[in-house]
């Protein structure tokens, strides 16, 4: 495999090692190998169909892969479950929108940060001062991440009722109360005008400098070739490129899969 | 490869099953159940073990448990046995019992069913087998007005108890506005229209509660409206106590006067004890101590307590079918006519029965029983008015 | 049709129907949570409410009160009724958790449809109450009496007993407890996310088996209440009472709005008042016809029910 060098690899994060991801007869992944690496702003790209989703949802342990490995600091993660890998740093957002639609927007947020707290049923029963204590501090943190994101108004307003570029910024900002080391963000673009993308990309940028390290599936090339520092190409399942950006926009195997028509079209 | 062999060993039980019933079915059906040998014969119990009223069945069956241990104890070498049947009280359950009993050509007498519901379901089928009964406790007046030539009747119908409880109600208890309430089954249903009748203007209003219901509430609303200084309840113990005790909670202190099938401690339990003082039962039953003989003693030193309700009614039917046995009617036909004809002192009673199967008129005793302290006592002979 | 013995009973009718539609409702928050996360009719909830009134009075006869002990004193009364709660609770919740256990996580795991949880719910229900029912001799049970009850206060013409006014208070304090901590708690929002996405929950990192798991004992632990009052209002007990107290809850339930807590509160009441008032108006024997006529009817205007369905939208 052709390494890529970039000017900000770290050690690597994540690592996706020899995955093939078999439905039925029809092969999603086909020995798909990369890292991720600690700090940067990671590309995954690909014409519909390529494989791109199906790559996040193994990772996350929604799909059992059919044969190889995925390590998030080294720690196996294949066949643990999803609860599990969250809980050891992976955080995503989706391509359509799935908020808890009848929670409030903070309390969309807070139940991404629940995950770490440490309550017992009683605990929360009886209201004791750790129950309290972590509930108010969950409450802080859910502000923080609202405002982070640009959506403090929303707080209070029904997932549901709030506008549609809202709920993906509520989506990243429940995904990053998590905790994750990792960020896995599936088309957070999607559907957005060039003035909001703008904003997303800055906003990306500023979630990388707090020490978090991202992983983008995106459509939008101006998007991905902005802000990424390296970029992996998937093609039927299969990966055709992993390097900086502008390698890949000269590589002709990526511009003749995927770029070719698009690049028009963008 | 082995499935077929499991399957056709699967059936193979079934099939000697229904061999087996059919050959039961046909002898029957020819009417020459012919019992073999003289010492096999058996007599069945039929009745509640289990379930909700169980106590009553229970007491039951002991009686005739006691009966059929003395004659095996004199008998040693011609023993008789005792099958019990098991129904729950529940009438849906008695057909199939019923038929089991007719299916068993040794069994030659029946000691039950129980209760006038199960009876109605039952009596139709032992008809058929030719299996002559005698209820203990069954006082529904009907059951022996459907031309049953097998049904005996070991006391005296509602048609005796309903207006002794009403002369109670009007001459001891003195009550001048009268709440009756039956449970809708073929005895509640049966005894509270009797206990209407014979009260007739005092009927101060009417409701009716359902079997295995436990809230009471709407009755006991009714109750208090009507403002009736005594209360008649047609039904058994296992709703009558929970009735009780959601009637005194709502502050309602009519007298509670009900029948034999509230007769047992099941009804205290129920009600509490609290709750359950100072109420009247009558029943067609003597109490355990005013049994003629040694039933009494006898009874308390293999069981350990006193007899319950019916238990010396169940040791008499009992005896009337071992008195059979030991004059050799160990075929059907033979022991009904032996009962028919029978003519006897029991430790109830004089024991004959008339055409329709019941007790001679003369011979019926309705007693009253109070709840006092918990404990069920024996108050007053009640003479049938009619 | 009794009108007039309606107008001039509806102040004790309406007290006695809320207090035992208190209990109906306490019951039907066991059908509503578990139906609210994993849109399964839990059957065997009917037997886990039996196995309550079983456990107060084993909990009872091992502390030494028995059916006809004479009433205690105000504060063992109290000590009682704890000792009575924790017991029906405690029997409740670890019957839901085993039914959960036994029947229901297997199925889960192998994905198995949803008729086959339906049919496994009420093979569970009368694997208990017939295993209950040998274990007991179909015996009927009478409760101590714990306290008498007399009339606090007469409002019209309502007399309201300690009795009913300690059962409906008991259970409106029950269910506010519950809906605070479904509402304002880390564990609640777990189970309400849950309910409304449980595979992006799982990515949140909740974890669903424990909430799954939580959701059952909640349930449990209402129908161990609702048992205890039960046994105090009704005093006695027997292994078959589940079925038509379930049946009721159930009703209750899908009344107020099925997996919605507050609907189940509101289902409970209205069944309670309504039987009650059927009742009186049609005789007591048109009483479960009444009553479910008008669920019909409620039904036929708003499908969902009083409140509509979803225990994500616990808040009114």
């Amino acid at each position: 495999m052709p390494d890529a060098t970039t000017g900000v690899a770290g050690p690597p994060l994540l690592e996706v090692d020899d995955v093939t991801m078999q439905f039925g007869g029809v092969t999603a992944l086909d020995h798909i190998s990369f890292e991720v690496r600690r700090g940067e702003i990671l590309g995954l790209i690909g014409p519909n169909g390529a494989g791109k989703t199906t790559c996040f949802n193994v990772m996350t342990g929604v799909f059992q892969p059919t044969s190889g490995e995925v390590r998030l600091n080294g720690q196996k993660l294949v066949s643990r479950s999803r609860h599990q890998i969250t809980r050891l740093g992976i955080a995503r957002t989706f391509q359509n929108i799935r908020l808890f639609p009848e929670m409030t927007a903070l309390e969309n947020v807070q139940v991404g940060g629940d995950a770490r707290h440490r309550t017992s049923v009683p605990g929360a029963l009886l209201r004791l001062p750790r129950h309290r204590r972590e509930e108010r501090d969950g409450r802080t943190q859910a502000f923080e991440l609202l405002d982070f994101m640009g959506i403090p108004h929303a707080a209070n307003s029904l997932a549901r009722n709030l506008p549609y570029g809202d709920q993906r910024r509520l989506e990243i900002a429940r995904a990053l109360a998590t905790g994750p080391e990792l960020l896995c963000l599936d088309e957070p673009a999607a559907g957005f005008n060039p003035a909001e993308k703008e904003e997303l990309l800055a906003l990306i940028r500023r979630i990388r400098d707090r020490g978090q390290t991202v992983l983008l599936i995106e459509h939008d090339m101006r998007l991905v070739m902005g802000v990424t520092d390296r970029i992996v190409v998937l093609e039927f399942g299969r990966k055709i490129a992993d390097a900086a950006p502008a390698a890949v926009r000269a590589d002709p195997k990526v511009v003749a899969a995927y770029l070719g028509v698009p690049e028009d079209a963008a | 490869m082995n499935s077929r062999i499991k399957r056709s060993l699967a059936v193979l039980p079934v099939a000697l099953l229904v061999a087996g019933a059919m050959g039961a079915c046909s002898n029957n059906g020819n009417g020459t159940t012919t019992a073999s040998g003289k010492c096999d014969s058996k007599i069945a119990f039929f009745g509640a073990l289990t379930g909700p009223n169980a106590n009553l069945g229970i007491n039951i069956y002991n009686g005739a448990k006691l009966a059929v241990d003395q004659y095996n104890a004199k008998n040693s070498n011609c023993k008789v046995t005792l099958v019990q049947k098991d129904s729950q009280g529940d009438e849906k359950q008695a057909p199939a019992l019923a038929q089991n009993l007719v299916q068993d050509p040794k069994v030659v007498g029946v000691v039950g069913p129980a209760f006038s519901g199960e009876s109605e379901a039952a009596d139709g089928i032992l008809e058929q087998g030719n299996l002559p009964l005698i209820t203990a406790s069954a006082t529904n007046p009907t059951l022996a007005q459907k031309g049953w030539k097998v049904f005996h009747r070991m006391l005296g119908n509602d048609a005796s108890q309903g207006p002794a409880a009403a002369s109670y109600i009007k001459d001891t208890v003195k009550a001048k506005k009268v709440f009756v309430i039956d449970d809708t089954t073929a005895y509640g249903k049966g005894l509270a229209d009797q206990v209407k009748k014979s009260l007739g203007g005092m009927v101060g209003g009417t409701d009716t509660v359902q079997p295995k219901q436990t809230d009471f509430q709407a009755t006991v609303a009714k109750v208090k409206a009507s403002k009736a200084d005594a209360i008649f309840y047609g039904g058994y113990y296992a709703e009558a106590g929970p009735f009780v005790k959601q009637l005194r909670a709502a502050n309602v202190n009519a007298k509670f006067v009900s029948d034999d099938g509230v007769k047992d401690p099941g009804f205290v339990a129920g009600a509490g004890k609290a709750s359950a003082e100072g109420s009247v039962v009558t029943c067609p039953c003597i109490p355990g101590d005013e049994a003629k003989g040694t039933f009494f003693a006898d009874y308390k030193k293999k069981f350990g307590k006193e007899p319950g309700t019916y238990g010396p009614e169940a040791f008499d039917s009992a005896n009337v079918f071992l008195d059979g046995i030991k004059a050799g009617k160990t075929s059907r036909a033979a022991m009904l006519s032996f009962v028919n004809s029978y003519d006897k002192d029991g430790v109830t009673k004089h024991i004959k029965f008339d055409k329709n199967g019941e007790i001679a008129k003369s011979e019926i005793v309705i007693w009253s029983y109070q709840i006092k302290g918990g404990e069920i006592v024996k108050d007053t002979e009640i003479k049938a008015t009619s | 049709m009794n009108f007039e013995f309606l107008f001039a009973n509806i102040g004790d009718l309406t007290v006695t129907g809320l207090s035992q539609g208190a209990i109906y409702a306490l019951i039907a928050l066991g059908y509503t949570l578990v139906y609210g996360l994993l849109k399964l009719i839990n059957f065997a909830h009917s037997e886990v409410f039996m196995m309550g009134t079983f456990g107060a009075l084993f909990a009872w006869q091992l502390v030494g009160l028995h059916e006809n002990n004479p009433i205690p004193s105000v504060p063992m009364m109290i000590v009682y009724l704890l000792v009575g709660l924790v017991g029906a609770a405690v029997w409740s919740g670890v019957t839901a958790l085993a039914v959960e256990f036994v029947a229901y996580r297997p199925l889960r795991r192998r994905n198995a449809p949803r008729l086959v949880f339906l049919i496994t719910a009420i093979g569970a229900s009368l694997a208990i109450s017939e295993a209950v029912g040998i274990a007991t001799g179909r015996q009927q049970f009478g409760m101590p009496d714990l306290f008498k009850t007399t009339t606090l206060v007469t409002i019209g013409d309502a007399h309201i007993t300690n009795l009913d006014l300690g059962v409906i208070v008991a259970a409106i304090v029950m269910m506010v407890v519950l809906d605070q901590f479904i509402n304002r708690t880390r564990l609640g929002r777990g189970i309400r996310a849950v309910a409304q996405d449980s595979d992006t929950a799982a990515l949140m990192g909740i974890n669903k088996n424990r909430v799954i798991v939580l959701t059952f004992v909640l349930g449990g632990v209402m129908a161990g209440a609702a048992a205890l009052l039960y046994n105090l209002k009704i005093g006695v007990t027997r292994a078959d009472i589940g079925f038509l107290l379930g049946i009721k809850a159930f009703t209750a339930a899908v009344l107020g709005g099925i997996g919605n807590l507050r609907g189940a509160l509101l289902g409970g009441l209205a069944l309670g008042l309504v039987e009650n008032y059927g009742s009186a108006l049609f005789g007591t024997s048109w009483r479960d016809v009444v009553a479910f006529a008008v669920l019909v009817i409620i039904l036929m205007f708003r499908p969902t029910g009083l409140l509509g369905e979803s225990l994500g939208k616990a808040r009114a």
